[in-house]
């Protein structure tokens, strides 16, 4: 797996669809960020985070995670995770994402929960 | 008047409670400084009925004010008027782009100033207006160090969550890496995760020996590992093993406001990866150690299996002869041979063999030599053309660096007639009835050297009555003692023309003795092995 960060995002139904692919740190978080934001200034409060091509997430990127559910938390809005590598699914757990964002075994499940 | 002032002020203040209660409600909800100023703002002026209203800020350290939200005010009479009101006040005024201004210090060093336009319905503001400017600045003030506890709370129950992820990912990565076979696989996950685990920016694995050079590994992977020279920030440990050296360098910490300085946990954390590395190396080293000890425990087991089916346990009953052997394996179980065997036509074939080499391969050859000698015995050719046969089949069914020493002596009982062929073994010594000591020496290269149709020589003679005859291998001139000095050929030589009086058997058990009293407790490095014949 690359560790270079990347990513793309469609519109699915009523919600966004980022798929990550790379490191998620300070450099990924941000782009991650910038990407949630371009969306939830036009209004989507819908999302889904794919981050099956991510198998690597340091703090800091976490603290972009952070950022992004708690924005939406405040404006009504949902995140599902989705296709979890099992080292990451534990890190966001101990890290408590869990307690307001939601996860998925892949796309298609978490597209059904909106 | 001031009564009546004072009790509309009350009036006033008791009406507006319910939405001091509920605007306070609002601003402590607010998750960040700007969202917190804009609800100030929304609150305030429908309060207090202005026209506009601004908001700056500056923060502990800072020297330039931020807007949250306003009209732009030049710097020069912020500054001007900050100087003068480092305390809490509001000044009213006639200044052309705000009719009043607050300043709002707070208790951690920053400071709010708050700049009100002329009021919607043009009156100039008053005392009243002044308590109320008061009140809501007030939960201005309170809401912020809401907001700063607020982040101050999150901060750290994320720094403790952090901690138990780092303590977490510590522990797994031990057990993950244990599994692991591969080393390299191991070095990548290992330096892959002490890279996230403290934010590093990258990381480097540098392992020097002088042996087998220098490998590197680097995280994120396609890193050119020169670039860690550059950093601003790094820490590394070094540690050594099998003359190994062992280092794990990591890189400028990100943040969130671009690299900082490792800290102390980070410093402990690649200490921890780096041991718990080291550490399954070890046991990765010790396992194949095992492995390995195993494997030759269980080989020499078969090649002492091999060896002992082919060893005589007895030796035949030869009417006027007297005849004793023996084999003394040593730990490593190699391939001697020796044998004394009738033939169809009544001769005895009198056999010594050594196998270069030890363990299951020399044993097998030592069993392939067996088959061959016995098929070919039974065929009644003359012995340079057995040995050039046994010396083919040996050449092509052993590798480059395996042959064998070898002699044969056939035996007519009644005449005493030796038939002999030495393919490079050691010399065979006769002790003469007058105590002089003949060798047979080689007729020909050990078998399965060469396959160039090499001649074989035999020699001939009569096997007198008094006549002793030693066949031996070289564990037994060879055998070493502490100092690791020889036992050596002038010794059994000597030993073998001073020895003529004892039986077969006690002039066997006597030069074992003679062996061991030499080498005392030195271990035994090679298979002693002997056949011992006298014509009475």
């Amino acid at each position: 797996m690359s560790s270079e960060f990347n990513l793309k995002s469609e519109q699915r139904d009523n919600c966004i669809v980022v798929e990550t692919t790379g490191y998620i740190n300070n450099i990924g978080g941000q782009k991650l960020v910038e990407e949630f934001s371009k969306h939830h200034n036009e209004g989507n409060k819908n999302f889904v985070f794919n981050l099956a091509q991510s198998k690597i997430v340091n703090s800091i990127g976490i603290s972009f995670l952070i950022e992004v559910i708690e924005k939406l938390n405040d404006t009504g809005g949902k995140l599902i995770f989705s296709n979890l590598d099992p080292t990451i699914d534990k890190t966001f757990n101990i890290m408590g994402l869990f307690q307001y964002a939601q996860k998925a075994d892949d796309v298609e499940s978490a597209l059904k929960s909106f | 008047m001031v009564d009546k002032n004072y009790h509309d002020l009350v009036v006033k203040l008791s009406l507006q409670v319910e939405s001091f209660q509920e605007g306070f409600g609002i601003l402590a909800k607010s998750s960040s400084l700007r969202e917190l100023a804009q609800n100030f703002n929304h609150i305030l002026r429908g309060s207090l009925l202005v026209i506009d209203s601004s908001l700056y800020f500056l923060n502990k350290g800072n020297k330039e004010w931020k807007k949250l939200y306003g009209k732009e005010i030049d710097t020069e009479e912020i500054n001007e008027f900050h100087n003068q009101k480092l305390n809490f006040d509001i000044v009213f005024t006639d200044h052309k782009n705000y009719k009043a201004a607050v300043s709002i210090p707070l208790l951690n060093g920053s400071h709010f100033l708050l700049f009100l336009g002329a009021k919607l319905d043009k009156s100039k503001y008053n005392d009243t207006d002044r308590i109320l400017i008061q009140i809501f600045t007030q939960l201005l003030d309170n809401s912020y160090q809401a907001l700063i506890n607020n982040q101050k709370e999150k901060n750290l129950v994320f720094e403790l969550n952090n901690r138990v992820l780092q303590l977490n990912s510590l522990i797994d990565t031990g057990i993950e890496i244990s599994k692991l076979q591969e080393l390299e696989n191991l070095f990548n996950l290992a330096l892959e995760r002490a890279v996230t685990i403290t934010d590093a920016s990258f990381g480097l694995l540098c392992i020097e020996s002088n042996v087998s050079g220098k490998q590197v590994f680097v995280f994120p992977e396609g890193l050119n590992s020169g670039a860690i020279d550059d950093v601003e920030y790094s820490i590394s440990t070094e540690l050594l093993y099998q003359e190994r050296k062992y280092t794990f360098r990591l890189a400028n910490k990100e943040s969130r406001n671009g690299y900082v300085d490792f800290d102390q946990t980070d410093r402990m954390l690649l200490d921890a990866f780096a041991r718990q590395v080291l550490a399954a190396v070890e046991n990765q080293h010790l396992h194949k150690e095992a492995i390995e000890k195993e494997n030759i425990k269980r080989e020499l087991s078969v090649a002492a299996e091999i060896q002992d089916r082919i060893i005589p346990k007895t030796l035949p009953i030869i009417e006027g002869y007297e005849l004793a052997g023996t084999n003394l394996s040593s730990k490593e179980v190699g391939g001697d041979y020796y044998d004394c065997k009738h033939l169809n036509d009544g001769r005895i074939a009198l056999i010594i063999a050594d196998v270069a080499g030890k363990g299951v391969p020399a044993s097998l050859l030592v069993s392939t030599l067996n088959a061959t000698l016995n098929a070919y015995l039974e065929m009644d050719i003359p012995l340079p053309d057995l040995a050039k046969k046994i010396n083919t089949v040996v050449y092509k069914s052993s590798p480059s660096d395996k042959f064998i020493t070898f002699f044969i002596a056939l035996l007519t009982p009644k005449t005493g007639e030796l038939d002999m062929v030495n393919a490079g073994h050691n010399p065979i010594l006769i002790r003469k009835k007058n105590g002089e000591l003949d060798k047979v020496e080689a007729g020909g290269v050990a078998f399965g050297m060469f396959d160039m149709g090499l001649p074989f020589e035999g020699q001939k003679r009569i096997f007198e009555k008094g006549e002793r005859i030693l066949l031996y291998t070289d564990g037994i001139p060879e055998a070493m003692n502490e100092n690791e000095e020889e036992y050596s050929d002038e010794r059994l030589e000597k030993f073998m023309t001073d020895r003529f009086s004892e039986s077969a058997e006690e002039f066997m058990s006597a030069l074992i003795s003679d062996v061991k009293s030499f080498t005392k407790e030195t271990p035994q490095s090679d298979d002693i092995t002997a056949l011992f014949i006298e014509r009475k």
